[in-house]
């Protein structure tokens, strides 16, 4: 051990890691902790169950700013420092002329005019020189090395947030996030702090503070204080190393830098290149980028299966792959690895390192109370080798059994990082004993009977997504034309008819023709599509459509994409179906500055985060000039506001088309909440089946009328359902929609209005029961069907089992805040299908009453709230039990 | 055991002597400078051993360590609860978690070794 105590550098926090009895060592000239007193596998864990707080003012922290630091960053980093907006981080690399690491590091823009360079302690000096020497080309960059006055804490783990908002006064909104790589500056003990949502860790919910280093020991002390209530303890470099390592993530001198045989490890060798190092048209030239360049045109071709260099002459021979081990023992650094006696590489680093086995399963899976150990390594391996490939670690005069794995954590469902086993990742396939074709009938009908009893006859339905068509529409969805063809298009030549592909279908172009009259005359619009049977394959035919006519100009070229669109984040309640993720994804550009999908969201109030922020929309729609601006939610309590966004791009030119998907609110459209082709909107799609009446499709509708430069628009959008999306439309379901349509046009009025009502009315009845309602009380909480709570951060999947295990059916939802849905705080409701069946005000009350039993007070109430279902079961807003009957009956008969 | 009965090898083993059974073990400052204990590889029953020869292996999160034995002899047992449970070692190293126990080939050996206050004196050189 060395004890060079002179020379020893100390972070602030020095004396309170003494307090707290740490194994204090050297560490590129500081003197750290590398363990407390419990250890490094009890630190480890508690990180991963509670949270861990780390020291880590060693590390070096280089400011950076003035006119021409951009283009000095843009030159000595690998990663797009012009995609950052401030309030961003990014992962990035210090690279060298040849293509390898001079150090990793993290950049954060803090604000406009300044950016923090995030560096490893054992590169500091070296890095400050190379930055140095570079800056020289540059006019005005201002670097300076701030380490010393700025302290780094970092809080990492499924409790983290919960002990800063504590530490905010209970504000957690102040916080960065809910996604990683933002910063953002509040105030602790009266001092600016930023704050940023990054880590080494793994851990999907983490935060690293950079503290003016004065207050450093009040806020580490803060911190542990109240992270103790969590489980939080405080976490030393030993479980640093192994939290990462298990995290697959890279350390300078192991996986950056050079290998074990001294040779130059290329960047492009490790798993997060492809995100760090930037080839984009404003990235320009950079040190290193021709190496880069090189590396990337060979894993390309490696990836392609045409790489046909022998090895020797290859940039990237090998690559940086998570190994475990499979047998008795741990491989280190520096063990070499053998395929069938011939080397294939070297372990980078590698250790044994603790985990929680889960319990429960599927979302509700978590941290259990049993722990494991298991050897786990990164290593330099030959790039050929493949996920599953068992291996040989030479480790002294043993062979340990090894194999590449795809990784060993899995971060992506927040709260918790899950530890992924070689023992998950290869189940075999129990099977069942074979039943004969009547058995099988019998066992599936009864458990569909089961199904429909409990659905139908013993459960409150507050999915607010779904409805239950009424019997006579649900009977004419399987009656004949079901299972039937019926494609057909307008042949212009034909005189403008729609014209038919085959014969039988007099019955269903007689019932399409209706449908769309009837439809047209809920929207009071010139133009429906009714052909989608997804509200998802209505926006993609739109974006498709929309692209065709943009494209029109020249149909010879490579048709482009949209260049920006605006839409609503998908944590705001942003629909699945308007994002990149989801149908967006083959229609949106990589915007050239970011390497992104062209998308700006939404801004939203910060007094209201259910609503847009219409000033700073203003904004964005001028900075971002969007193409397509997509309105509508799928966790909505608002209007939208469609008139206020028409006038904004009214002016515009191009102007920007106007989208709203409708497809929770289309039942509502009308008087009593809003009518968006009136207010201003271009299009508007829909899934028929939340508030609308079923069946389950999709419905597009506009004013494109013909005569109107905006028919050709129209026209692309029904090209892009047929023959573009739909060559079977789903005939029983078109004829049930329009016995629904009828349904919907002779009770419209008081339905909507008794379903905003019943929204209103729960909601509050809720609120006086003790829910935390979201939403602006002003308004009674909603202005539609759904009514959304809150419970502690992530428990909002609990109470929806809690509640379905009491016979009420809600969903578990991300509210704002929250990083994804398997950390959902919220429980979204509906009111539109039990308002069908009969529920009233009084009786959504009543309703509130028996969940704050179940979810607040504790009891259990199954049966009281059968019971209750049990008055409401005769479907309402359609023809009466006995009008229905005699059509039923005939219809059955002739099945 | 009475740590004031052992003998130290500067290596940190410990070694009991009796009837010609000798036990050995690491002593408890090794045994927290090592931190989380991981690994344990030992010699087999029946193996012969030099004075200050490999006795076996202990790997922690963060090191390997060789185990030498602090006297010549055969192992006759080797402590099998360490084998699934490692870290007990740090639990209690001059009790429960000795390593082996060996046959004395010639108990003057142990003349090559500290007593407990030499013992004391060298890890806190060491220390300081």
């Amino acid at each position: 051990m060395q004890k060079d105590l002179i020379t020893m550098k100390r972070t602030p926090l020095y004396q309170e890691h003494i307090k707290l009895a740490a194994n204090m060592i050297e560490f590129c000239g500081w003197e750290m902790p590398l363990n407390y007193a419990s250890g490094i596998f009890q630190e480890h864990l508690a990180t991963r169950k509670f949270g861990g707080l780390f020291d880590l003012s060693h590390m070096g922290r280089l400011l950076i700013s003035g006119e021409d630091a951009l283009p000095f960053l843009q030159y000595v980093l690998t990663n797009n420092v012009e995609a950052l907006e401030p309030g961003q981080a990014q992962y990035t690399i210090i690279s060298n002329e040849s293509g390898g690491a001079v150090d990793d590091a993290y950049l954060y823009r803090i604000n406009h005019q300044q950016y923090m360079l995030v560096v490893n302690a054992a590169n500091t000096e070296k890095d400050w020189q190379w930055l140095q020497e570079r800056k020289e080309r540059f006019r005005a960059v201002v670097l300076e090395d701030r380490t010393a006055a700025i302290a780094m804490l970092a809080l990492q783990g499924p409790r983290s947030k919960a002990v800063l908002e504590t530490v905010l006064g209970g504000d957690g909104l102040r916080l960065p996030g809910p996604t990683r790589n933002t910063i953002t500056t509040v105030e602790i003990f009266g001092t600016k702090v930023p704050i940023a949502r990054t880590g080494y860790t793994g851990e999907p919910i983490g935060f690293e503070l950079f503290p003016p280093a004065e207050i450093a020991v009040p806020l580490w002390n803060t911190l542990l204080e109240i992270g103790a209530r969590e489980g939080v303890v405080a976490v030393g470099l030993g479980a640093r190393d192994t939290l990462r390592l298990e995290a697959n993530l890279p350390l300078y001198g192991h996986e950056l830098g050079n290998d074990g045989e001294g040779k130059e490890i290329p960047l492009f060798s490790g798993r997060l290149a492809g995100n760090c190092i930037s080839f984009a048209r404003n990235k320009g030239y950079y040190i290193g980028r021709e190496a880069l360049a090189n590396q990337f045109e060979e894993v390309k071709l490696r990836l392609q299966g045409l790489l046909d260099k022998p090895k020797a002459d290859q940039l990237v021979p090998r690559m940086i792959m998570p190994v475990a081990v499979l047998g008795d023992g741990v491989a280190r650094a520096g063990c070499e690895v053998y395929l069938n006696g011939a080397l294939v590489g070297r372990v980078t680093s590698g250790t044994v390192v603790p985990f929680w086995r889960v319990e429960g399963k599927g979302v509700a899976s978590k941290p259990g109370a049993q722990s494991g150990k298991r050897a786990i390594c990164l290593a330099y391996l030959d790039a050929d080798l493949k996920e599953g490939q068992e291996l040989l670690i030479s480790v002294r005069d043993r062979q340990l059994p090894a194999m590449v794995v795809s990784r060993h954590l899995g971060s992506e469902a927040a709260p918790y990082a899950r530890p992924i086993l070689v023992e998950d990742q290869d189940k075999a396939v129990a099977s069942g004993a074979r039943k004969t074709l009547e058995g099988l009938a019998h066992s599936l009908v009864r458990k569909t009977l089961d199904n429909a009893r409990w659905r139908q006859r013993a459960t409150i339905n507050l999915i607010p997504s779904e409805q239950t068509p009424s019997p006579l529409v649900r009977l004419l969805s399987i009656s004949d034309p079901a299972g039937r063809y019926a494609e057909h298009r307008i042949v212009k030549a034909l005189g403008e008819v729609e014209t038919y592909y085959y014969q039988g279908t007099r019955f269903i172009a007689e019932v399409e023709e209706e449908l769309a009259e009837q439809m047209r005359d809920f929207l009071g619009c010139s133009q429906v599509e009714t052909r989608p049977i997804s509200g998802q394959m209505a926006n993609t035919a739109v974006f498709s459509g929309l692209l065709e006519y943009l494209n029109r100009v020249d149909r010879t070229a490579e048709p482009r994409r949209f260049r920006s669109v605006m839409n609503h984040f998908i944590g705001m309640g942003g629909h699945l179906s308007s994002q990149p993720m989801g149908a967006l994804r083959d229609y949106v550009a990589i915007s050239p500055l970011t390497g992104r999908p062209a998308v700006v969201n939404f801004p939203w109030s910060l007094d209201n985060p259910w609503q847009i922020d219409l000033d700073r929309t203003a904004q964005l729609i001028a900075e971002h000039k969007p193409e397509l601006i997509i309105l509508g939610k799928s966790a909505v309590l608002h209007r939208e506001p469609v008139s206020e966004i028409a006038l904004m791009i009214a002016g515009m030119r191009p102007r920007p088309t106007l989208m709203y998907d409708t497809a929770h609110v289309f039942g509502l459209l009308g008087p009593y909440f809003q009518q968006p082709l009136e207010e201003g909107a271009d299009i508007i799609t829909a899934s028929t089946h939340k508030t609308f009446f079923g069946t389950q499709r999709g419905i597009i509708a506009s004013n494109m009328s013909k005569g109107t430069d905006a028919f050709e628009l129209w026209e692309a959008i029904v090209r892009r359902i047929f023959p573009g999306s739909v060559s079977n439309h789903h005939l029983g379901t078109l004829l049930g929609l329009l016995m629904a349509t009828y349904e919907m046009n002779a009770f419209k009025d008081e339905y909507q209005r008794q379903v905003i009502a019943n929204a209103k009315a729960f909601a509050l009845a809720l609120k006086e029961c003790g829910f935390r309602v979201e939403g602006d009380p002003g308004i009674d909480f909603t202005e539609t069907h759904q009514v959304i709570l809150r419970f502690d951060y992530a428990k909002g999947i609990e109470v929806a089992h809690r509640l379905e295990a009491n016979n009420i059916v809600v969903n578990y939802q991300a509210i704002p805040g929250d990083e994804t849905f398997t950390a959902s705080s919220g429980v979204r409701m509906g009111v539109q299908e039990m308002t069908r069946f009969g529920m009233t005000e009084p009786d959504f009350q009543e309703l509130a009453g028996y969940m704050a039993d179940i979810v607040l007070a504790g009891r259990d109430c199954p049966e009281t709230i059968s019971r209750f279902r049990s008055r409401f079961t005769e479907m309402k807003y359609c023809l009466s039990e006995e009008q229905a009957t005699p059509l039923i009956e005939a219809l059955l008969a002739h099945f | 055991m009475d740590p004031r009965e052992l003998r130290y090898a500067e290596s940190h083993e410990w070694v009991f002597e009796k009837d010609g059974i000798a036990t050995v073990g690491i002593t408890d400052f090794a045994a927290a400078r090592l931190g989380d204990i991981v690994f344990l590889e030992l010699v087999s029953v029946g193996s012969k051993v030099k004075q200050f020869e490999k006795l076996g292996e202990l790997e922690s999160v963060k090191a390997v360590a060789v185990i030498f034995s602090p006297l010549s002899g055969e192992v006759v047992a080797v402590n099998e609860a360490l084998k699934e449970e490692p870290d007990l070692v740090r639990k209690d190293p001059f009790g429960e978690s000795w390593l082996v126990k060996l046959t004395a080939d010639d108990v003057s050996e142990l003349n090559n070794l500290m007593s407990f206050q030499e013992y004391q004196e060298f890890i806190s050189r060491q220390e300081g």
